[in-house]
């Protein structure tokens, strides 16, 4: 679970017991079995979480960070909270006590590594500093992991997370590299390990989830995004190349390259305006073409989720819409310093839950509890300030 | 503080934390007695919804920290958990028995509008602070703290760069003049002090190079300052050289090399915790203000180098004459070189500029003279 989202919903909907149903759950008699589908509500605002986000960015800075933990958790009980299915909300139980010594030990390393990078005396630490971190890596996703799944309670049962040491080598070493060798041809294959890994790891309760989908997709993802960045460098480059070839005709006269004068080109206006227009135009199709494979990549991975046999969900979202909103919500916060980014959240939030549905074949109060253990807040802090992509 | 009059009653939802059903449940606060009952019936008739009544010591619960819009959770000994959209009778049990004190606080901020706009003014005012007085402040620390091994080292890679890099050449100047040179610069090397193994390196700077420096002198952290010919011609007499030698060794002695470094890093690291990303349009967008920030910082270190030299030209000659020439005629020499702003009044390009301009330290040097400086702030 990353920080969910969702549609417009006043009050919460509610379950049985004389509540009031929610108006969209219908049964359908497509299958054999009865599906009943609960559409995921979120009920949270831009204005109350600008509020909450303020306050506690406000706290963070008074208490020199320190208070950081406490605030990402309220952040995320935020989200967690106001996400609703069929009554009932998500709960995040995060110890940020917990957090914080892991947040202390992983500002230390990075502090550790970016001081030692600056003299050559001192290189050897950084470089062993991030072996070490390389070697460590799927270890801290396997337990940044465990501890988002230990730490989601959905009525009353926590979630859990079962994946294997050896499989987060699998998935976040040897696929990664294989990826890089054979020059990104294997990256969709990587990209399907990791979802399968997080996926087929994750039980609610005692019941486990499974991951239905195959490479193909993935490899589908993966050339869309292609043909978009292509197509896209065309129409970018194409015209800037035939503007340099006109600016240096129309500077010398002819086409003798030695006649270029770089200097005069250089500060040619509109040669600048156009690599200013060049060089926005490669960042926006790059941020592009990345949220495009994350949004897909979501839809299609929540498209195959099962848990334990009688739970499904659907994914009816855009990748395309959700692209639209990454990309003018990344604008919005740059032009507003920050101060846009709960209200971006939001926005986000919303559209995708709003197109999650989850399709039940037997009553969702019917599962039990699992035994799990405690787990260390150190990868998820070390994920959290390093920035790591992991969740859906 | 307990106004409490007569038990507090919550309705709402149990979970026994074995399965994912919920009963309707009312949860009963009375003084130190906390009793659940789940009503019969109230699971529809299905097993394992019995009709119960539990009974705890108050202190045995938790109740979770509120969070604005989201119901109230209470966790219930043996695993079991109580939801209930009743906020205002859970804070008065929150009340009566001080728990969740520090973010009920928090809370109470979050639901009110006055309290985000205090809190974005507190949040700027913090950054502001931080990027301006604390993050030089840790550099400076950070650049005393930094051992001489490390400084010396730092000297020695740096001249190998700049040899390689044709930034200058071998000094064109005949071998008496030189001793001269450092026969006085070792006076003022002697004045600035701090225990550096100050050395004077005469450099040419116009040796035919790529990236040929010109009339230039700068220090580096342990103690190495270069100057080049072009300078030691542009001098009318060696009073204003060892105003800018006494300058670069101000450089020295505030460890001014080294907190640069550091500015950078921790500008680099507020930039990175900010935007979340090491590379992206935030990082981007966060270029241009890191830009001007450097910039200030390095004028700062200028100003207090300015300082150090004016003390030393006091104590020497008697006044600061000697250096404001200098630079003068340093600004002169760049215009003609042809990189340089026409106009010498303040301008846009102040900003940005990594020294104060011109005539601002020349005014400077003069305060410092009529003021008598005889020892520069450290």
């Amino acid at each position: 679970m990353t920080d969910p989202a969702a549609t417009s919903a006043d009050t919460p909907p509610l379950g049985r017991h004389g509540q009031p149903r929610h108006p969209d759950t219908v049964q359908a008699q497509a299958l054999p079995a009865t599906v009943t589908e609960y559409p995921v509500a979120f009920t949270g605002t831009a204005g109350e979480y600008f509020r909450l986000w303020i306050v506690n960015v406000a706290l963070t800075f008074v208490t020199l960070g320190l208070y950081l933990p406490w605030a990402r958790v309220r952040n995320r009980q935020y989200f967690f909270g106001h996400t609703w299915v069929d009554g009932q909300n998500f709960e995040y139980r995060a110890n940020p006590a917990a957090l914080l010594r892991g947040y202390l030990i992983v500002a230390a390393l990075f502090v550790a590594y970016a001081v030692s990078g600056q003299f050559d005396s001192t290189q050897w630490v950084a470089v062993v500093l991030a072996l070490i971190y390389a070697a460590a890596y799927p270890l801290l996703v396997r337990q940044s992991m465990r501890f988002q799944a230990v730490n989601t309670v959905h009525r009353g049962l926590r979630f859990r997370f079962h994946g294997t040491t050896g499989g987060a080598y699998v998935a976040y070493m040897l696929a990664n590299v294989v990826a890089s060798v054979s020059a990104g041809l294997a990256l969709p294959w990587a990209w399907f390990m990791q979802r399968r890994y997080q996926v087929d790891g994750l039980a609610f309760g005692s019941a486990r989830a499974g991951f239905r989908g195959d490479v193909g997709p993935f490899y589908l993802i993966g050339l869309t995004a292609l043909g978009l960045s292509l197509a896209g460098g065309l129409l970018i480059g194409v015209p800037l190349v035939a503007l340099i070839f006109f600016v240096v005709r129309g500077a010398s006269g002819n086409l003798d390259p030695s006649a270029l004068d770089a200097l005069g080109l250089a500060s040619s206006v509109t040669f600048l305006a156009a690599l200013i227009v060049g060089y926005v135009g490669v960042l926006l199709l790059y941020v592009v073409a990345w949220q495009y494979i994350r949004g897909a990549t979501m839809a299609y991975v929540l498209n195959n989720v099962e848990l334990g046999g009688v739970v499904r969900t659907r994914a009816t979202f855009s990748p395309w819409r959700l692209v639209w909103i990454t990309v003018t919500n990344a604008a919005a916060r740059v032009l507003t310093l920050g101060l846009a980014s709960p209200w971006a959240a939001v926005r986000q939030t919303r559209y995708i839950l709003g197109g999650v549905t989850v399709r039940a074949i037997a009553p969702l109060d019917d599962f039990a509890a699992g035994v799990g253990g405690e787990t260390s807040a150190f990868g998820e802090a070390a994920t959290e300030l390093l920035d790591i992509q992991v969740g859906f | 503080m307990s106004g409490s009059t007569g038990p507090i009653i919550l309705e709402g939802v149990y979970f026994d934390g074995q399965s994912s059903r919920d009963q309707p449940a009312t949860l009963t606060v009375d003084g130190q007695t906390v009793t659940l009952s789940v009503a019969a019936g109230a699971g529809l008739g299905l097993p394992g919804t019995l009709p119960l009544v539990h009974r705890w010591p108050a202190r045995l619960l938790g109740v979770e920290a509120p969070i604005p819009g989201v119901r109230r959770a209470v966790t219930l000994p043996g695993g079991g958990r109580f939801e209930t959209r009743d906020d205002a009778g859970v804070s008065a049990w929150e009340r009566a028995s001080g728990r969740n004190r520090a973010l009920s606080g928090v809370r109470a901020l979050e639901s009110r509008p006055w309290a985000a706009l205090a809190a974005l003014g507190v949040s700027l005012a913090a950054l502001a602070l931080f990027v301006i007085y604390g993050i030089p402040a840790v550099a400076r620390q950070a650049a005393f703290a930094t051992p001489r091994s490390v400084l010396a080292t730092f000297d020695r890679e740096t001249i190998d760069f700049l040899e390689e890099g044709e930034y200058f050449g071998p000094s064109k100047l005949s071998a008496a003049r030189q001793t001269q040179l450092r026969t006085e610069f070792r006076k003022v090397a002697a004045w600035a002090g701090g225990g550096y193994p100050y050395r004077l390196l005469l450099r040419d700077g116009e040796a035919g190079g790529l990236n040929e420096m010109g009339a230039n002198a700068f220090a580096l952290p342990g103690g190495t300052v270069v100057m080049t010919d072009q300078l030691v011609e542009l001098a009318k007499s060696d009073r204003e050289l060892m105003g800018v030698l006494a300058h670069e060794t101000g450089h020295v002695t505030g460890r001014h090399g080294l907190a640069g470094v550091y500015q950078a890093l921790g500008l680099t690291l507020v930039t990175t915790v900010i935007t979340g990303d090491i590379v992206s349009a935030g990082t981007f967008a966060a270029a241009v203000p890191a830009a001007l920030l450097r910039g200030g910082y390095s004028r700062a270190a200028e100003t207090q180098a300015d300082e150090v030299s004016g003390a030393y030209m006091l104590k020497t000659y008697g006044t600061t004459r000697p250096l404001q020439t200098m630079l003068g005629r340093l600004e002169q020499d760049e215009e003609e070189a042809g990189d340089s702003s026409e106009d010498s009044g303040p301008s846009i390009f102040d900003l940005i500029s990594t020294h104060p301009g011109t005539p601002e330290r020349i005014a400077h040097l003069k305060r410092i003279e009529a003021e008598g400086k005889l020892t520069p702030k450290r």
